[in-house]
């Protein structure tokens, strides 16, 4: 048992020194960072584009990311280059959430106008329809005699 | 059913005829008027993005016709300086080269022409750098360690600044990259070389491009 024990231990030293020597792995999703940014000279997103530029700018990525960078680091670093026109979407925060407020706002609100529209359509066409089948005074008087004809 | 149907037709006026609703009352006319609003702004946004793709030619328009137009005016970091310049890191303003003939070249360390360009470049700013003139590099869209790993594979000791955004393209009317400009001492626009400057071969265009920059040295201060 003793001896048991002790290559428990011994696996279970070896595992953490192993852990512990083993170099950081870089955390950068490398394709979802290509996808949130764009090729500063075709403007297509970086991962789908081959122009000479962008290749240098992935190359410069998975250089970076090798470094043990974080994603937001290699982010930061190549739009403080780049300007923030290598972002493929505007980031959600300051003067550039409108970007994304704007659209959200109009979808709410076509959602809450249609039904209200719609219902002030209908109102309306009823109100319509109503107006339509009122009879002229001559039509009432012709009902009343018809309708006294039928009672008779 | 009878009695009320004929109480309601009776309760309408029958004196009257039934009145007809025409034209739009205010509220659909205000709200009418905002779609038109919203519309007509979407379509301006939609017609300034599209007029503004188109590439402004007006600088070689102006050369071809004889005339020099001012060059369009940037402050960018310095890359890579020399002797009377602001140092790299700093700001460099065009304003501040007035006085002197400039050569502009717009390049970027991943243009393979700009590879064959280099050292064309840096024997113009060898040979006339004594009579007052400065090559300027306008690296853009490129990344910095690649820019300044690019000066020195090349040897390359005319200054130049960063323009990360490319923000000096649309104002040069720039397609590409390289491109090369001749300024004169009062800052404008003598020469536009739309593509890589060569010396050999049917491309050669050093010779005439340097020709215009001895008339822009020749002419008075």
């Amino acid at each position: 048992m003793p001896v048991i024990r002790r290559l428990l231990a011994a696996i279970c030293a070896v595992l953490i020194l192993a852990t512990a020597a083993a170099p950081a792995v870089a955390s950068v999703d490398i394709l979802s960072l290509e996808q949130q940014l764009k090729c500063p000279t075709c403007e297509v997103p970086l991962n789908v584009s081959n122009a000479p530029s962008a290749l240098r700018i992935k190359a410069y990525i998975e250089e970076k990311a090798a470094a043990g960078w974080s994603s937001n680091q290699i982010e930061q670093s190549l739009v403080q280059q780049f300007g923030r026109d290598i972002l493929a979407t505007p980031p959600k925060s300051g003067f550039d959430l409108i970007v994304w407020l704007v659209p959200a706002a109009l979808i709410i609100a076509g959602l809450v106008a249609i039904p209200l529209i719609a219902r002030a359509w209908i109102r309306r066409n009823r109100a319509a329809a109503r107006a339509g089948v009122t009879p002229s005074p001559d039509e009432v008087e012709r009902l009343d005699r018809e309708l006294r004809q039928l009672g008779d | 059913m009878r009695g009320a149907t004929l109480t309601h037709v009776s309760s309408e006026d029958p004196g009257k005829p039934p009145t007809e609703r025409r034209g739009w009352d205010r509220r659909q006319i205000t709200i009418a008027s905002l779609c038109a609003v919203v519309i007509a702004a979407i379509a301006t946004l939609l017609i300034v993005g599209l007029v503004n793709r188109n590439v402004n030619n007006s600088i070689d328009a102006a050369i071809a016709k004889g005339q020099r137009v001012p060059a369009p005016a940037f402050t960018l970091p310095v890359l890579t300086s020399t002797a009377g310049l602001p140092a790299a890191g700093q700001n460099l303003s065009l304003a501040q080269l007035r006085g002197h003939p400039v050569v502009l070249n717009i390049w970027a360390s991943w243009c393979v022409p700009c590879t064959d360009e280099a050292p064309i470049l840096q024997s113009i700013w060898d040979k006339y750098r004594s009579k007052g003139v400065y090559v300027l590099g306008v690296d853009v869209k490129d990344l910095t360690g690649d820019a300044l790993a690019f000066h020195k594979e090349f040897g390359l000791t005319f200054p130049t600044v960063r323009d990360g955004e490319g923000n000096i393209e649309g104002p040069y009317g720039t397609t590409g990259v390289p491109e090369s400009f001749i300024l004169d001492r009062q800052g404008r626009l003598a020469a536009a070389l739309r593509g890589p400057l060569s010396a050999s071969g049917s491309t050669a265009n050093v010779n005439s491009f340097v020709s215009v920059l001895d008339t822009v040295i020749a002419e008075p201060s």
